[in-house]
């Protein structure tokens, strides 16, 4: 039995938060501080011919105007494509030409106007697939030539793709000869915004003496520290980045956006602070955006419902540069067979280059667009062979002793897709409603997932304790507190390894990287996992330090020695000391000190993992499988189109629930925000390639109106040696099967083939126009 | 440059407004450091910024700063007092409400307003009022037992 790990506690962080006094970068002033606003091409692909600062320069309030004529940096983590302002040429409209410091926002804004560009404008391409064409324009002429980590990126000189990932898993050619039934289609997940609420924000200082420090809204701070670092030619030990709560991120906010851009204006004016703060129109045009693909899928099936092959190509609209997405179209292609064994695979992926902002992580990392051709497809398979489509899922499964598209072998402690998948249907499959009334017509769907953390191979988690005379303890993790829940699971997880009360735990709520310990980042829901493991170490290490000094006052061996997270015992004579006591080595009352001050490094890495080998795509990439299934019960309004969502229904082997509460959060929040990506949310571009729908509510997300009448949430707990007490990576995954399970719904509903995101109601009424 | 006068939280408050489009929520955050107030649009769309003024929630990104001269605001600063949280607070805290807690001091605000003017507001007035803003972290399941939660609490201090 746990004490504390499994508990519904309150999160640690909320108080802060409901009465104002949690501090976000823009919440940040500085002495000597300025502001920054920038100026955007407004054109998706052109050649800078002439700039012109000199009115603005001259504006009241101005410090400095900087463009990037004169720039010869390009940032990157393993490709380095992107300069931190445009020089000589833009690659999408909302890409930063000029910008402007001055003493106050307005200021900044007013001079913007002043300033003149003028522009050579060259053929544009958005579409993916389009852009993929040896005849497209040439977004990149360095394309190939830039620097870049060759074992993981993989460009295709004198083209728009920098990047092909492909999969080659056993025998294709044989696998669809064999196959009695094939199914296939098109598919589109469009670009999307995360729409973090908080808009992306940084203040950059290059002090006088060379270092350079930011406060920024960024999931990644080490990252962050090494790319400026790289940038300016600056030993990391001189970067300090500085990350404070984050209001969202979603994948929004890691690796690095504004980040260089900030820095570099920054680097001309020495000494003062530069403060950008992102209109939520600059986080559409200007940051990252998510998805984008377009893809085609083929799925062979014995006619016992066997699948036996998967073709796929996918074409990823990765935007002006390509740092931020190459990892993405890996794990999209070979995860595309969602959680099922398929034994010959044939997977091509390119990162393309687009004239439209670059693409980075959201939530789900790749696997929405995979699983919504897979699952979907799976759905007409069954239809074809008049299978219900739980038993071919069943039949296909990824389980004990099966092999997945990377060559790994799954074992039973990965997770019970089973014991998920029935859980949903038993909810949604047996409520009885009729296929159809005056208003509505009625439809159920299923769709079954499987996700794995896309990570660098040395990603670490470490963590600093420290405990204190009152037997209270520090915890110092660099996992970025972004909504998830991490301070509390933190918490929670120190209070368990140390059998003390959550509230003598403090984690520390700024990151820091002059003071925190090294961390990878904090995305593909690693943390409570990671992160949590290093905190056990950490705890660990510390009991046996307080044991070791007990036994110095106890005069005993160390074996002799009992901790119960109050005092260390004498396992013989019964004496004990209140661990406070011992938290600096112990002091006699003549102030003789004995022992060692408790203050401990724990670390844990995913062991052995390594990159997909470039002509297989194969390897032992993934660390870790979390398995899913979500069914759904709809309705669909006949006078308008309109989806109403009567119950959603998800199951999750999330090994253990560390909070019950917040790991339901965060499933209710994904579920609600795929439900956007299924049936609102589009970047779509006017004919100048400018972006149509820059704010609410043109780009629309769900509001409380759009939720499903009621949500069921089952998480299901396989013990495993993975994360701390069996608890594994779960708060991308409510997304990632959300589109297909809705668009199976809808074809049970009405008998429509949908394959494109978003499916709007207009579509929906035209598409039973088109059947009547 | 323009002086205003205002009440913040009760308190007498006098601003300069510096030359611009600058709004209520400028002069909240930048020159009284009331930053729990936030900006997640900028237009008014998304109620991250809503502050009660006059009695009234307004979303304080689209009210020219001049235009509260005189008036009186209440931001989420001056919900908690001596130390103890408002019960809408409270609320959120237990509801499992709070998640990034970007939206949360304006759905507080929104609901403070709310429950003020009608304390026995039905669900649907509830979502009504919810419905003026974008949270992207909760899906809006918790944050609707958060406000019926707050409305029972409320409703038993009278």
């Amino acid at each position: 039995m746990h004490n504390y790990v499994g508990k519904e506690i309150d999160r640690v962080d909320a108080v802060d938060k409901a009465t104002g006094m949690a501090v976000f970068t823009a919440d940040i002033a500085l002495p000597r501080m300025l502001h920054m606003k920038v100026l955007r091409s407004g054109r998706p692909h052109a050649l800078i011919t002439s700039i012109d600062t000199s009115a603005a320069e001259s504006m009241d309030g101005v410090k400095k105007v900087v463009t990037g004529s004169s720039c010869d940096i390009l940032f990157g983590t393993c490709l380095w494509d992107q300069p931190p302002l445009a020089n000589g040429k833009v690659r999408h409209a909302g890409e930063p030409v000029a910008a402007v410091i001055a003493e106050t926002p307005w200021q900044a804004a007013e001079a913007l106007k002043q300033i003149k560009v003028t522009y050579e404008d060259l053929p544009y391409v958005l579409d993916p697939i389009e852009a993929a064409k040896q005849d497209a324009p040439l977004i990149h002429e360095k394309n190939g030539e830039y620097r870049h980590i060759s074992y993981v990126v993989h460009p295709i000189k004198g083209s728009n793709i920098f990047h092909h990932y492909k999969l080659r898993k056993g025998d294709i050619k044989k696998g669809f000869v064999d196959a009695d039934v094939i199914v296939e289609d098109d598919f589109e997940f469009p670009l999307s915004s995360h729409t973090a609420l908080e808009p992306h924000a940084a203040i950059c200082r290059f002090h006088h003496d060379g270092s350079i420090e930011m406060w920024a809204s960024n999931q990644a701070p080490f990252v962050l520290r090494d790319v400026l670092s790289d940038m300016f030619k600056v030993p990391a030990s001189k970067v300090r980045v500085h990350i404070p709560y984050l209001g969202g991120g979603f994948g929004g906010k890691s690796d690095v956006s504004i980040e260089p851009l900030v820095a570099y204006a920054a680097s001309f004016v020495p000494g003062y602070a530069v403060k950008l703060v992102l209109t939520r129109q600059e986080v559409i045009t200007g940051s990252l955006l998510g998805r984008g693909m377009k893809g085609h899928m083929r799925l062979g099936a014995k006619s016992d419902g066997t699948l036996v092959a998967l073709e796929a190509s996918m074409y990823f609209a990765d935007g002006a540069y390509g740092d931020t997405s190459w990892a993405i179209d890996t794990v999209a292609g070979h995860n595309c067979t969602g959680p099922f064994e398929i034994p010959n695979c044939h997977v091509d992926v390119y990162g393309v280059y687009t004239n439209s902002p670059s693409v980075g992580a959201y939530r789900g990392y790749g696997h929405p667009e995979g699983h919504l051709m897979v699952n979907r497809l799976m759905d007409r398979l069954a239809r074809k062979l008049n299978i219900p489509l739980p038993e071919i899922m069943k039949k296909n499964f990824l389980k004990e002793g099966k092999v997945n598209a990377l060559g790994q072998r799954i074992t039973k402690h990965h997770g019970d897709i089973f014991k998920c998948l029935d859980a949903v249907y038993g909810s949604i499959f047996t409520e009885n409603v009729p296929r159809e009334d005056d208003e509505y017509f009625y439809g159920r769907g299923l769709a079954a997932m499987m996700k794995s953390p896309k990570m660098s191979t040395n990603a670490a988690s470490t963590c600093y304790l420290q405990m204190n005379v009152d037997g209270s303890i520090f915890i110092n993790l660099s996992g970025i507190e972004m909504g998830q829940g991490v301070h509390t699971v933190f918490s929670q997880i120190a209070a368990e390894a140390m059998n003390i009360p959550v509230c003598k735990i403090k984690v520390y709520k700024d990151v820091d990287t002059q003071f925190s310990p090294w961390e990878w980042q904090t995305v593909a829901s690693m943390q409570t996992y990671r992160g949590g493991r290093a905190i056990q170490d950490a705890c660990h290490k510390a009991i046996e330090l307080l044991k070791y000094n007990a036994s110095l006052v106890f005069h005993s061996d160390i074996s002799h020695v009992d901790y119960d997270g109050q005092y260390c015992i004498h396992k013989l004579t019964g004496e004990r000391i209140p661990i406070g006591s011992l938290a600096r080595g112990y002091s006699y009352e003549n102030g003789l000190t004995v022992g060692i001050p408790v203050q401990t490094t724990g670390y844990y890495r995913v062991a052995d993992l390594t990159e997909p080998d470039p002509e297989t795509g194969m390897g032992n990439a993934a660390g870790s499988w979390t398995f899913g299934c979500q069914a759904a019960l709809i309705r669909i309004a006949k006078a308008t189109g309109k989806v109403d969502i009567l119950h959603f229904a998800s199951a999750f082997d999330i090994g253990k629930a560390i909070n019950p509460k917040t790991a339901r959060g965060q499933v209710v929040g994904g579920v609600v925000q795929g439900l956007g990506a299924t049936l609102m949310e589009k970047i779509s571009f006017k004919e100048d390639g400018n972006i149509k729908n820059v704010n609410f509510p043109a780009y629309a997300v769900p509001r409380i109106k759009d939720i499903p009448h009621k949500q069921t949430v089952f998480l299901f707990e396989t013990p495993n040696n993975e994360g701390p007490w069996s608890a594994k990576p779960m708060a991308e995954h409510p997304i990632v099967a959300v589109a297909p399970c809705i668009l199976n719904a809808i074809y049970d509903a009405i008998g429509v083939e949908f394959t494109r995101l978003p499916v709007l109601p207009s579509d929906i009424l035209g598409s039973i126009d088109r059947k009547e | 440059m323009k002086l205003i006068n205002m009440t913040v939280n009760g308190d007498k408050r006098v601003a300069y407004i510096p030359d611009g489009r600058v709004m209520l929520v400028d002069v909240l955050r930048d020159q009284f450091g009331l930053t729990g107030t936030k900006v997640g649009c900028g237009v008014g769309q998304c109620g991250a910024c809503t502050v009660i003024m006059n009695g009234e929630p307004v979303t304080s990104c689209t009210v020219l700063a001049e235009k509260a001269e005189g008036s009186e605001v209440l931001t989420i600063e001056g919900l908690a007092k001596g130390g103890r949280l408002h019960p809408i607070q409270e609320a959120f805290i237990k509801a499992g409400a709070v998640q990034c807690g970007f939206c949360t001091p304006g759905l507080i605000m929104r609901l403070y307003a709310l429950f003020s003017k009608n304390p026995d507001a039905d669900e649907t007035a509830i979502k009504d009022a919810l419905g003026k803003h974008v949270c992207r972290c909760t899906g809006y399941e918790s944050i609707l037992e958060a406000a019926l939660l707050a409305q029972k609490e409320l409703k038993a201090l009278v």
